[in-house]
């Protein structure tokens, strides 16, 4: 946006007044700088999105991992608008013009656009689901953290996000075989033993690197 | 060459290619398109979600039909209006969108 105002400038430039202290030469100059210091910039930036170093990988993408429409659409439209307004100044004749004024239904469109982003981000953070923004989760909780050597059960229960299956394997990580679980995350205390501290995991069954784990502990009755 | 016309090869050279790097990337997936036309419901399940398909259509829609009324008035040297009715199709797409966006993630139950 600077360089079009640069380029209109160099069009519609006046003679300086007569007060003035500055030199034409000393504008002309200016501007040559500046239009050459926004085209290194401009190169950089492509040159480290080519590279990768501007990592665009994610441009459209929620915290979750999923594209987002919203996102999308704001895109769409930035470059749209972006490219007709320098399509506009570049092919006015006789000369590159800024148009006079910006008509408000693009205005509007933007704000449309703009708004629309901001409430679906508002949405999405309002919501656990949404602002689960650490990738596929799995979240482990139970029902309590204490029982005895033949005493209560402990139902364990595991949310499972940014996973289409929900499912998870149970398994107790530490130590192994002291009691056992089931399939439904019910932990069943051994009968006997010396007290302890034993950690449960459930893991994803589609992603089974994506896991959570919690500590109960097992002491004697009485 | 007039600094007007190096000017505007600079700003055409910087939007071309960085327009033709992200068009590029995401033909070919290296910008993340997956589910795109998928939301999030209450729970964390995601669903086929229409009114990000209707969306979707008014936006591309909206932009090509605004490109080609730029470029039939490209030496103007006015930025041509969007109509009211347009801007209202798109204002409804998008309350469609966000409507469904906020029932599905807030208050629909999985099942």
């Amino acid at each position: 946006m600077l360089l079009l105002l640069l380029m209109q400038a160099a069009q519609t430039t006046p003679t300086p007044p007569p007060t003035s202290y500055v030199q034409p030469w000393v504008g002309a100059l200016a501007a040559w700088v500046a239009l050459g210091f926004l085209g290194l910039i401009g190169v950089a930036i492509l040159y480290y999105v080519f590279t990768g170093k501007i990592n665009l990988s994610g441009l459209i993408s929620e915290p979750t991992g999923d594209a987002s429409m919203s996102r999308f659409q704001l895109l769409v439209f930035t470059f749209v608008i972006a490219a007709s307004l320098f399509l506009i100044i570049a092919s006015s004749t006789p000369s590159p013009q800024f148009p006079k004024d910006i008509p408000s239904g693009i205005l509007m469109l933007l704000g449309i656009s703009a708004s629309s982003y901001l409430v679906s981000k508002g949405i999405q953070q309002t919501s656990p689901e949404g602002r689960a923004g650490r990738g596929p989760e799995v979240k482990i909780a139970a029902e309590k953290n204490l029982t005895t050597f033949g005493g209560d059960t402990i139902q364990f229960g595991a949310e499972v996000f940014g996973i289409e299956d929900k499912t998870v394997l149970w398994t107790i990580l530490d130590p192994p075989g002291f009691g056992t679980i089931d399939a439904d995350g019910l932990y069943t205390p051994p009968a006997s033993g010396q007290p302890d501290t034993i950690v449960i995991k459930a893991a994803s069954k589609e992603k089974l690197n994506v896991s959570d784990t919690e500590s109960i502990r097992v002491e004697q009755a009485g | 060459m007039s600094f007007a016309e190096i000017a505007t090869l600079e700003v055409s050279l910087f939007l071309g290619v960085l327009a033709a790097i992200i068009g590029y990337r995401l033909l070919t997936g290296q910008i993340n398109m997956n589910y795109l036309l998928y939301g999030i419901q209450k729970g964390g399940a995601r669903y086929f979600s229409p009114e990000r398909v209707q969306l979707l259509l008014f936006t591309l829609g909206t932009a090509m039909f605004y490109l080609n009324d730029v470029m039939q008035h490209r030496t103007s040297g006015v930025l041509p209006d969007v109509s009211t009715e347009t801007l209202a199709l798109l204002g409804g797409s998008h309350a469609l969108y966000l409507s469904g966006k906020a029932y599905m993630m807030l208050f629909k139950k999985p099942g």
